[in-house]
């Protein structure tokens, strides 16, 4: 679990106390991808929710895992995707890599902080939702209080993602299954046609095609605790295993969950504009525990918050290393006593707050978010590639580096698991730019706004490399290429 | 030295910028659907190209906050393929902009939402599965039908 280790290490001069072990690392990873609202989206797809969640895992958890795996044994330097990507293609690819996360975040955060604040006025009286003000209110509160706990380091953070982990993510998680189970087992009907092999396939056309790129992004974040590496105790033998342990508890969580909702709840009642509470006070109200609605949207409240905290808290302490290296100008990287990278936090904190405050109080914002959404999957499309490419690079250009855990099958195995990687992000890329159904307008449109928009947020690196002076690098912090 | 100051906030300012940016182009490109009373649901306008058959309609409140009412069609296709489209009318801007915000926080992981989410007046049309064949094909038609409303 979760200890003080009387060893610290020291990067850029700030000393960082090994205080994470298996458990705490793998509770990284579950607070960033395991998330109740996929469940009810999910359930209306019926048993081929199953045939898409295998493809989630082929095409991206189980690459995703492996290469994170070597990445982070063979690598274990702080920055996450930044050292790895660095190993691969120098600097620049790293930085680029990192900083399509961080970016991606800033125009996430207000969509997850609204659901943080729907949820908790759902909780408390509904028709608060529809107040801007008790809205952003919360918002704001939810992302301040958050940047707070990792300002106070990594232990508050750790102790803070454990306990909110269960609370708000694996209780209502495993409540849903609990009741599915008993639904099945009192004899009550299902509202889903009788079960065969062929319902578990996906219609995959056309049409459905977009809808590929979300699937691949499901299990997004398994990365995160890469980007905890100097914190962590014995990162050789916890990294693959941590890995392992959180892939393992998203999948069934998030399969069996999904079929619970799935079984009880008649699709057409799944109606995701009116939010995921309002399918978990159907699924309740049928089990006869109508009582349990409040405090279960207290406790998914709780999960919002942790999974904003594991993606909040992991981009921008990969930036903070980013800085101390020298990429970045010197105000970026001061840290405080507790070694969190203070200023990334404030400055991700004061644009997430302007974009939360025009997305709550301008509708043509709220109305075109999607669009922003959009530029956000292609972000994190750029970044997996970038992994995916560099765990095969690194085969070829450092063979000898020595790996405690390495994707199996040799270069071959290589190829295969992050070649599968590599198809399905790139595949999410491409599709990532087919314009939705409901855009009216020329889909021309939608294919510049949305690669302009993420050019822009994701070219300040070559900015700021382009700009870089000797002076910018900290005292004591490792630096400059690797390969 | 003295220009290092001055040139590090340029820098963060320029990185605010191209955050903010895109913001910008976003509102440039979605034009904003002004509310308005709709006399009839809007989906009933929209007539069924050949091939797709109306199997279940419901009328339905929304339990959130302002929601008047309105009526979830269930459609299939030839192939079985099944769209739901629930419509409801919301008695202002501020209780149906609320129900976008929550429809946009229903994104599956880090992606895009099950579904798609068509604004019209007081009305919200909610289609899932998202990108439907009956939506892709038949995109002027609904937008021309709704237009007329």
């Amino acid at each position: 679990m979760m200890s003080e280790a009387a060893a610290g290490d020291s990067a850029g001069g700030v000393s960082r106390k090994k205080v994470l072990g298996l458990f705490a690392l793998a509770m990284i990873n579950v607070a960033a991808v395991l998330s109740i609202r996929n469940f009810p989206s999910m359930a209306i797809y019926g048993w081929s929710c199953i045939g898409w969640y295998i493809i989630g895992t082929v095409l991206f958890l189980i690459p995703i895992s492996l290469a994170g795996a070597e990445l982070a044994t063979g690598w274990p330097e702080g920055g996450g995707v930044y050292a790895w990507v660095k190993q691969a293609f120098g600097e620049k690819g790293g930085f680029i890599a990192l900083f399509c996360e961080w970016s991606n975040n800033l125009v996430w955060f207000p969509t997850v902080l609204s659901f943080i604040a729907s949820t908790l006025a759902f909780a408390l009286t509904p028709d608060l939702a529809v107040n801007p003000w008790f809205m952003f209110s919360v918002m704001m509160i939810a992302f301040w209080g958050t940047t707070a706990i990792a300002y106070f380091g990594e232990e508050a953070s750790t102790h803070f993602s454990n306990v909110g982990v269960i609370l708000g993510s694996l209780i209502p998680a495993g409540l849903i299954i609990v009741l599915g189970v008993w639904w099945l087992g009192s004899g009550q009907g299902l509202v889903l046609p009788p079960f065969s092999p062929g319902a578990i396939v996906p219609a995959i056309d056309l049409s459905t095609l977009p809808f590929f790129a979300t699937i691949v992004l499901l299990f997004a974040g398994m990365e995160m605790a890469g980007f905890h590496a100097l914190e962590t105790r014995d990162p050789q033998k916890d990294f693959p295993r941590a890995m392992a342990l959180s892939a393992a508890i998203i999948v069934v969580c998030t399969v069996l969950a999904t079929l619970a909702i799935a079984v009880v709840i008649p699709a057409s009642q799944l109606n995701l504009a009116s939010g995921v509470m309002q399918a978990i006070q159907y699924f309740f109200n049928a089990a006869g525990i109508a009582w349990l609605v409040g405090p279960m949207a207290l406790l998914i409240t709780l999960g919002g918050v942790v999974n904003l905290a594991a993606w909040l808290i992991g981009p921008a302490k990969g930036l903070g290393i980013v800085a101390e290296e020298g990429n970045m100008p010197p105000m970026f990287d001061r840290t405080n006593k507790y070694g969190a990278p203070v200023a990334v936090l404030v400055l991700q904190a004061l644009i997430g707050s302007m974009i939360s405050l025009l997305y709550v109080f301008l509708p043509s914002v709220n109305q075109a978010y999607w669009l922003l959404s959009a530029m956000t999957v292609e972000l994190l499309c750029i970044v997996y590639i970038l992994v995916f490419a560099a765990v095969i690079k690194l085969r070829y250009s450092q063979p000898d580096r020595p790996r405690p855990f390495t994707i199996p099958g040799g270069k071959a195995g290589v190829w295969a698991i992050a070649g599968l990687g590599l198809f399905g992000t790139v595949l999410a890329f491409v599709v990532g730019l087919m314009p939705p159904s409901f855009f009216a307008a020329d889909g021309t449109l939608y294919v510049a706004a949305v690669l302009i928009g993420t050019f822009l947020l994701a070219v300040p690196p070559l900015v700021f490399l382009r700009c870089r002076k000797p002076s910018w690098k900290k005292a004591g912090a490792s630096g400059g290429d690797e390969s | 030295m003295t220009l290092t100051p001055r040139m590090e906030h340029g820098l963060v300012l320029l990185l605010v910028l191209m955050v903010l940016i895109p913001c910008g182009l976003v509102i440039a490109i979605v034009s904003e659907v002004p509310f308005r009373e709709i006399p009839s649901d809007p989906a009933e306008r929209v007539v069924l190209p050949d091939g797709y058959t109306v199997t279940l309609v419901n009328s339905t409140t929304w339990s959130l906050p302002g929601a008047l009412g309105g009526k979830t069609y269930v459609i299939m296709d030839r192939n079985g393929n099944r769209v739901i489209v629930a419509t409801q009318a919301f008695a202002s801007a501020e209780e149906r902009d609320a129900v976008i915000r929550v429809y946009n926080a229903n994104a599956i992981g880090r992606g895009r939402q099950a579904g798609g989410l068509i604004v019209h007046g007081q009305y919200i049309i909610s289609v899932t599965p998202a990108d439907p064949d009956i939506i892709q094909a038949h995109r002027a038609a609904v937008a021309s039908a709704l237009s007329e409303i």
